[in-house]
């Protein structure tokens, strides 16, 4: 855990507070501005200090470390965040295999072993191209072909461009599976090995907790931590800032540490998606791994965990 | 006079028979088969997916293969019956019913083996709550019910002259099947009227079947064709299917004419005439395939791009290219040459051309399927190594193995039930001759 | 949903912390106790509520962890029962934080800088530990003119607040996870008169659909103030109207929203189909009643 992360986050949550009390607790608006988000008041108010040593009244629930949200409901979940369009870019030049990324999501998804919904491949294009490490997420494309063929709609394409899957609802014909081009999704050939608290909880399509035998399971660009207005696990779990995440809508993406305008960031380092002529049209923007950080060998150390 | 005799030898020649000991050896092992594949779904059920050897990357295996195979033999109904009586191709008579029991039993076990392949079947019921018009599969679910329909019928329609023979036989046929014949078709007087009304509704029927029929393997081929990998993103994949499914289908109604001829001593009635005309279709059927097979696999190979390059080795020259060149030559090759000979056409050879190209067909359906989830776009990366390779699990194999012996069961059964040659059209014919 | 997946996490982490103890303690008797390291840090949004927040880590193989479920107590100035700000319980990213009771009111007042304290009495697990932070209370004003963002910061002196010199402040749009520099220069210093002055360079950026977006003016990790920052809401952005082909009719949109052409063809095929074998099941019956009628 980085010390940039640590004070954004208080810097949210103390925006919380501040707009609670500004804004007389409205909680309808835009869901990232401060104090909207969903977060109703409480109507139980809390006596604090002010800088001025003031004492003020500011309603609990805009006291949470991070806003505690009712849970989303499934329509909801399948909707998604009205305004919004979120993007990744992965800047390669970054990436030195350290699968923090992975092990980060695993993690926070209660992934089992091999079940990883990030991985990233040793990339090289041709006989005489230089390699280079790929980190591969789900691309949320905007014409999703997994989406297109699913019979039974478990897996969608929300509003704010997040493709998610519903595992109450998955039937696991395993056809958005052949359909992805990417390989990006997994199936849970098995049932999952999960603490029976993980394994009881109802399932929610914006965390992907908890996974079910017999369905598909994904990168969800982590809906639960948008919806809070904070990173994917993956974007900030990455010690060299290779994952930038954002609003397209908002023309901003960071990675925790830097923040860069997305357009001018892809413009300056010539992004890309992956396999472009195939009309898929990717959520996920890559920068080519030109003046890279790291040596492509750096890398192979840490790839023999998995693939020896 | 002489003529009613002959009309009473045929119908005691063409009569179901009850099962002899080899006939209950037979069915015996069927239904041991049987219950081995339902003992490894049970194991599925219980412990998922992981039972088979499919992982990520495979994620179709030999279940879809089959399910491809069956749908592909299901075609034959609509060959044999529909298309040879458009035709008006008189001699396929005898074989309408054979064709018909086969599509039924295929159909059937095609339904089973998708549900089988499914991870989560107890939400089968989803497909018909929340449907999605869009999906490839839906159709597939649509089309594969409105077929399975349109044989019943096909299958139901002609019976019931026979139904009314079988009815005489009381003492033969015991008191639970007359019942049960009396339940289907009582009612069949075989007066002008009744006549007309069911000839009507034979020929739609077969008109209606054949387009029915072609969607049902062309949506299958979409399974694939609607996706972008290598191997399955071609435009040919609907006629290349359909022509497949006729050959396979056609290999495996001249085995079944085989069986039936030297079991039953239909020789009178299945005749090396019939072997002969059956193949003349066989050959007709294999260079179509053959001339789909270049057309599937010549143009990508003059190419070679990039993405489909190790798919195509693989099947020319590497893993799979023993496979592969068994397939096309017992499948495809072998067959063409046996059959320009007029010797080839006699009734053994071609029960030996007719299994070759059955079983060149099964493996047909594999390398469709499998070798294509092999070679993603995306290298196979950050996976446990046994997702890199693919060979079926023993669960797997005996639930393949039982869903044929399922399907072989259900002809097994149709054949006891009901007579495997149509007797009235026999009969009919006879007369004809006769006068 | 997420607070309910952290709580099995904490649990489960602590039923594995509580085997591991008491496996420890089979083989191993008086295994070294694991020391912590306490990070304070203090916040100021918008010069309104201030809070401390505390950062808990371990070392685990040489690298530092954060160390979840670790009671700490927060005072001001000094470690009695009459200045505790709160109790608080590390989550699983070592983090907590409190804000200032009103209790605190009359001590609060009585200076301009604060000296925070964070002890932890130590447990089976770990060492006990201890940290303090001193802030001096400051603020920031911030004023905007013709694109350009000018950012005050004040030092609480005694009873007045004088301006500062030399504090790095950065400018910034807020941006979801967080905040675009204004232009190119990362932080500006504030001059003797405690100002910095920023020229606005994100033209056309996306606001609301009047083009408002929100500037931020902070101060971050300062050695003598800590975190302070303030917003401001200008129509400086693009006017932005989201566009979303979410409720058409496409391939790839929910069953209600299938193409037009999708239903009415594949309908069609389907209605005209199973009219024709709905009429051929009919026609049994017809064959059954003439079958009947001349019995």
């Amino acid at each position: 855990m980085e010390p940039e992360n640590n004070s954004r986050r208080d810097f949210l949550l103390a925006g919380l507070v501040a707009a609670g009390l500004a804004t007389g607790c409205n909680p309808k608006k835009d869901p990232f501005e401060a104090g909207a988000n969903g977060v109703q008041a409480s109507g139980k108010k809390v006596k604090l200090l002010s800088v001025d040593g003031d004492v003020i009244e500011v309603d609990e629930a805009f006291l949470k470390p991070v806003p505690h949200l009712p849970d989303v409901s499934n329509a909801e979940a399948r909707i998604g965040i009205p305004g919004k369009k979120f993007v990744m870019v992965i800047d390669l030049s970054r990436c030195k295999n350290l699968k923090k990324c992975q092990s980060a999501c695993n993690f926070a998804h209660d992934l089992n072993p091999g079940h990883n919904w990030i991985k990233v491949n040793p990339m090289k294009g041709a006989e005489h191209t230089a390699p280079y490490w790929e980190p591969t997420t789900c691309m949320h494309c905007d014409e999703p072909p997994c989406v297109k063929v699913c019979p039974v709609d478990a897996t969608f394409k929300r509003q704010d461009g997040i493709v998610l899957i519903d595992s109450d609802r998955c039937i696991g014909c395993r056809f958005c599976m052949a359909a992805c081009p990417y390989s990006t999704r997994v199936f849970n050939w098995g049932e999952p090995d999960l603490p029976a608290a993980v394994a009881n909880q109802p399932y929610s399509a914006e965390t992907s907790i908890p996974q079910k035998k017999g369905t598909v399971g994904k990168c969800d660009f982590c809906a639960d931590m948008t919806r809070m207005g904070m990173l994917p696990h993956c974007v900030s779990a990455c010690p060299n800032g290779t994952f930038f995440y954002g609003d397209l809508n908002e023309d901003s993406v960071t990675n925790g540490a830097d923040t860069f305008r997305f357009s001018d960031l892809i413009k300056d380092k010539a992004g890309y998606r992956l396999m472009e002529d195939l009309g898929t049209k990717p959520s996920v923007y890559y920068l080519p791994p030109a003046g890279r950080n790291f040596p492509f060998e750096s890398g192979l150390e840490n790839d023999k965990t998995q693939n020896s | 006079m002489e003529n009613s005799i002959k009309g009473e030898q045929i119908i005691q020649d063409l009569l179901p028979r009850k099962f002899k000991t080899s006939g209950r050896i037979w069915v015996g092992i069927l239904v041991a088969i049987c219950l081995v594949g339902v003992y490894a779904y049970y194991r599925q059920l219980r412990y998922g997916l992981v039972v088979t050897n499919m992982r990520d990357y495979v994620s179709w295996g030999i279940y879809i293969s089959n399910f491809v195979f069956f749908v592909a033999i299901s075609l034959v109904g609509s060959l044999i019956t529909a298309v040879f009586r458009l035709a008006g191709v008189k001699w396929g008579a005898p074989l309408t019913r054979i064709a018909e029991m086969i599509a039924v039993g295929a159909i059937i076990f095609a339904s089973v083996i998708i549900i089988v392949d499914m991870g989560s079947p107890e939400r089968f019921y989803n497909l018909f709550l929340y449907g999605r018009i869009q999906s490839p599969i839906i159709w597939d679910v649509i089309v594969i019910t409105t077929y399975f329909f349109i044989s019943l019928l096909l299958l139901y329609y002609p019976l019931l002259p026979d139904i009314k023979i079988l009815l005489r036989f009381k003492e033969k046929s015991g008191p639970g099947l007359h019942k049960f014949y009396s339940f289907l078709g009582s009612f069949w007087k075989g007066s002008h009227k009744q006549y007309l009304l069911s000839k009507k509704a034979i020929n739609a029927l077969c008109v209606a079947i054949i387009p029915v029929a072609f969607t049902i393997h062309t949506v299958t081929s979409w399974l694939f064709a609607t996706t972008y990998r290598p191997g399955w993103d071609s435009t040919n994949f609907g006629a290349y299917f359909i022509a497949g499914a006729f050959l396979v289908g056609a290999g495996s109604v001249v085995v079944a004419m085989y069986i039936f001829r030297t079991w039953y001593h239909l020789e009178k009635y299945i005749t090396p005439d019939h072997f002969d005309k059956m193949g003349r279709v066989l050959v007709l059927l294999c260079l179509l395939y053959l001339y789909f097979n270049v057309n599937e696999f010549l143009t990508p190979f003059f190419k070679m791009k990039e993405s489909e390059a190790g798919y195509l080795n693989d099947l020319f020259s590497g893993s799979f290219a023993l496979t592969f060149w068994f397939a096309i030559l017992t499948g495809i090759i072998l067959p063409i040459i046996i059959l320009l000979f007029k010797s080839g056409r006699k009734p053994l050879p071609m029960f030996i051309v007719g299994i070759m190209v059955v079983v060149g067909a099964w493996f047909k359906r594999y390398l469709i399927v499998t070798p294509t989830l092999l070679h993603p776009f995306m290298p196979m990366h950050d996976v446990p190594q046994m997702y890199k390779h693919y060979f079926p699990s023993w669960e797997e194999w005996a639930i393949s193995m039982a869903s044929l012996a399922g399907t072989m069961l259900i002809i097994t059964i149709l054949c006891r039930i009901f007579p495997i040659i149509p007797i009235q059209e026999t009969l009919d014919e006879h007369h004809e001759t006769v006068k | 949903m997420n607070t309910m997946k952290l709580l099995n996490k904490l649990l489960a982490g602590s039923i594995a912390v509580m085997l591991l103890l008491s496996a420890n303690k089979g083989f191993s008797q008086g295994a070294e106790k694991a020391s912590l390291s306490i990070t304070l840090s203090y916040f100021e949004v918008n010069n309104q509520l201030p809070h401390i927040s505390a950062m808990v880590k371990t070392k685990v193989d040489g690298r530092f962890k954060p160390a979840a479920g670790i009671p700490l107590k927060l005072f001001l100035s000094k470690d009695s029962s009459g200045t505790v700000i709160g109790n608080i319980i590390t989550d699983e990213n070592g983090q907590g934080f409190a804000f200032i009771p009103p209790s605190l009111k009359s001590e609060w007042k009585s200076s301009k800088t604060h000296t925070f304290l964070a002890t932890f009495d130590g447990n089976k697990k770990y060492e006990s530990a201890k940290a303090d932070l001193t802030v001096a209370k400051a603020k920031i004003e911030i004023s905007t003119s013709d694109k350009t963002i000018t950012a005050k910061v004040f030092q609480l002196n005694d009873t007045t607040w004088v301006p500062v010199k030399g504090v790095d402040v950065k400018f910034g749009v807020k941006r979801l996870g967080a905040d675009l520099p204004v232009n190119e220069t990362p932080t500006f210093t504030t001059d003797s008169t405690g100002q910095a002055a920023a020229d606005f360079k994100r033209d056309s950026i996306p606001g609301d659909s009047k083009g408002n977006i929100v500037l931020v003016a902070k101060v971050e990790d300062n050695d003598q103030f800590g975190n302070i920052a303030v917003e401001k809401t200008v129509p400086w952005g693009a006017k932005f109207i989201p566009v979303s082909n979410f409720n058409e009719r496409t391939l790839f949109a929910t069953r209600d929203k299938a193409p037009i052409w999708l239903i009415i063809v594949s309908g069609g095929i389907i209605i005209a189909v199973w009219l024709t074998l709905i009429l051929l099941v009919q026609n049994i019956f017809r064959i059954k009643k003439l079958g009947q009628e001349t019995e």
